[in-house]
């Protein structure tokens, strides 16, 4: 909650020493608010989400888990293997034109919401905020010496920050290696040191990052940030402090009849600087900093609802806007615009694209490959022999019987396994040895087929070429 | 300080899309080291990829910092020493 105006503080200058440049240490105020109940929503959405995730069975295994030793990965009743990257590619497209679309409509929705970032540095200022109290409490605190109690906050809250970052670096482990026996090897002391490692990586990396570099994130990391400002236009929607009703700013009492003397509505409380997570002054305009949080927004609502002026000093806005004073029914109208419509048209045909691709994928997939250390050889009753590499996936949620043939040459003969059973998303790999008499087919590189079929389900058949060498 | 982070942010974002592309299309079991195949377990074949890609890039982001000093800053520097 916003603390009384009385009480509003002088800028703080604490300079320390960041990790990028000398920077004055931002506090950020405690703010509630419409924009801040959002913030809220997604912080406990992702994180349920991402807590959540990795502990949730399906058909016997993890829902969600990326097994890098098998190189397989599941997604719910799908199984995808390396052969599969193209939807991973598709995603990330469909990830990236989302983004596109989100920051041309309404500017940095991402980073002000959704971003990680952003989510654990209000999970970590919840947690500080707890321990060493609201921002002038935090403030005195750093500025006085070690004290018993200053040591016992700091320790309660340092070790409140790692247990967390361990969690979550437990966590992103776990969707890596199945979580449930990563759980019984943490109690049984018998973690792989890789698996200890990356724990204490990515633990280390969310502490630093949301406990101790914040804004600096935002400001000198991401690269997001930096090229952002190129799919913003004057019809973008941005947290906009309106000059023209605010200025002249300047202190004056409720009630008072402060247009007379030629003041604007803005108070020059500075709380809206205080609340700021990045420490900018939203009244100097749009700058890079802004992440669009709209922390600001809320402040200045509460502050306007107290002077008794109108709320949405501070608000959504476009530079259009403000500049002709347009109301929503015109901003709303300038939303739909060229840029937004083809961003619109290319996203909707990626996803449909991808849609139809994961519904249509097929349930069974071989990978025949050459055996590269032997080209051809001759062998007993002088028939040639090719030697092959099997790889056979079932993608399906069932466990299925798989018969396998070859075709192409004349008397073609297969030496090996002709039926293979795999369980439920299931996979394996071996060897056949394809023979033919040496006068079938021509010399050199010939075309063979071989056929994989689920028996019991006839409609899943999968017909690899493959080459034969007749020396 | 902001040279070093400079050199070691940009490596780690790119090797860890290099690690994803590379390992996405290579099996870390038909890997060969020295003639040998790899014996190490798959985590710590990717685990020491992903290490030997940050190492890669953070050399190059290197030497494009020491390039990119201009002429003034490294006649000090000269001077200095």
């Amino acid at each position: 909650m916003l603390t009384p105006l009385a009480v509003t503080s002088k800028p703080v200058t604490f300079v320390e020493q960041g990790l990028y440049e000398v920077h004055e240490k931002v506090y950020p105020r405690s703010v509630t608010g419409v924009y801040a109940t959002w913030r809220w929503l997604m912080v406990w959405l992702t994180q349920t989400l991402f807590y959540g995730l990795c502990w949730l069975p399906w058909n016997g295994r993890q829902a969600v888990l990326f097994d890098l030793t098998a190189r397989k990965f599941y997604i719910f009743g799908l199984a995808f293997w390396p052969q599969d990257i193209i939807y991973l590619a598709v995603l990330l497209i469909i990830s990236a034109y989302s983004l596109f679309l989100f920051t041309a409509v309404g500017g940095r929705l991402w980073c002000g919401y959704a971003c990680p970032q952003t989510v654990y540095t209000e999970i970590f200022l919840w947690i500080e905020r707890k321990i060493e109290g609201n921002r002038a409490a935090r403030i005195k605190l750093d500025a006085n010496a070690m004290s018993p109690r200053k040591l016992l906050l700091r320790v309660a809250k340092y070790s409140a920050w790692g247990l967390l970052a361990l969690w979550t670096g437990f966590t992103f482990v776990g969707y890596f290696t199945p979580i449930k026996m990563l759980w019984v090897s943490v109690w049984s002391f018998s973690l792989g040191p890789w698996e200890i490692f990356w724990i204490i990586f990515y633990g280390a990396f969310t502490y630093l990052f949301a406990g101790h570099l914040r804004e600096q994130v935002c400001k000198y990391m991401c690269p997001y940030a930096r090229f952002q400002g190129v799919m913003f236009d004057p019809d973008t929607l941005t947290i906009t402090y309106d000059a023209t009703r605010g200025e002249p700013r300047g202190s004056h009492k409720k009630g008072e009849a402060y247009k007379a003397q030629g003041k604007g509505d803005c108070v020059d409380c500075s709380i809206c600087v205080q609340v700021c997570p990045t420490g900018i002054d939203i009244r100097k305009g749009l700058q890079y900093e802004c992440i669009g949080c709209a922390a600001c927004i809320d402040a200045c609502d509460q502050v306007m609802e107290k002077m008794g002026t109108p709320k949405g000093l501070i608000r959504y806005s476009t530079e259009h806007a403000i500049a002709a004073q347009w109301g929503w029914k015109e901003i709303i109208r300038h939303i739909v615009r060229p840029r937004v419509l083809v961003y619109t048209a290319i996203l909707w045909t990626i996803i449909a694209a991808f849609i139809w691709g994961i519904a249509t994928k097929s349930a069974l997939r071989v990978d025949v490959i050459r055996d590269r250390a032997v080209l051809a050889r001759e062998v007993e009753g002088g028939l040639i022999e090719n030697v092959y590499r099997l790889h056979v996936m079932n993608a399906s949620e069932a466990a299925h019987r798989y018969a396998i043939t070859v075709s192409g040459l004349p008397e073609i003969n297969m030496i090996g396994e002709r039926i293979i059973e795999l369980p439920p998303a299931g996979d394996r790999t071996f060897m056949v040895q394809v023979r033919v008499p040496p006068d079938s087919g021509k010399r050199g590189s010939n075309v063979i087929y071989f056929e994989v079929k689920a028996m019991a389900d006839e409609t899943t058949v999968i017909r690899e070429k493959a080459a034969f060498i007749q020396p | 300080m902001q040279n070093i982070l400079s050199v070691l942010w940009p490596s780690f974002l790119v090797a860890g899309i290099a690690e994803g592309i590379f390992f996405t299309l290579i099996d870390p079991r038909e890997l060969y080291l020295f003639g040998e195949p790899v014996h190490f377990s798959s985590l710590a074949t990717y685990s020491i990829g992903f290490f030997c890609f940050w190492a890669i890039c953070a050399a190059s982001s290197m030497a494009t910092c020491y390039l990119l000093r201009t002429a003034q800053e490294f006649k000090g520097a000269d001077q200095e020493t």
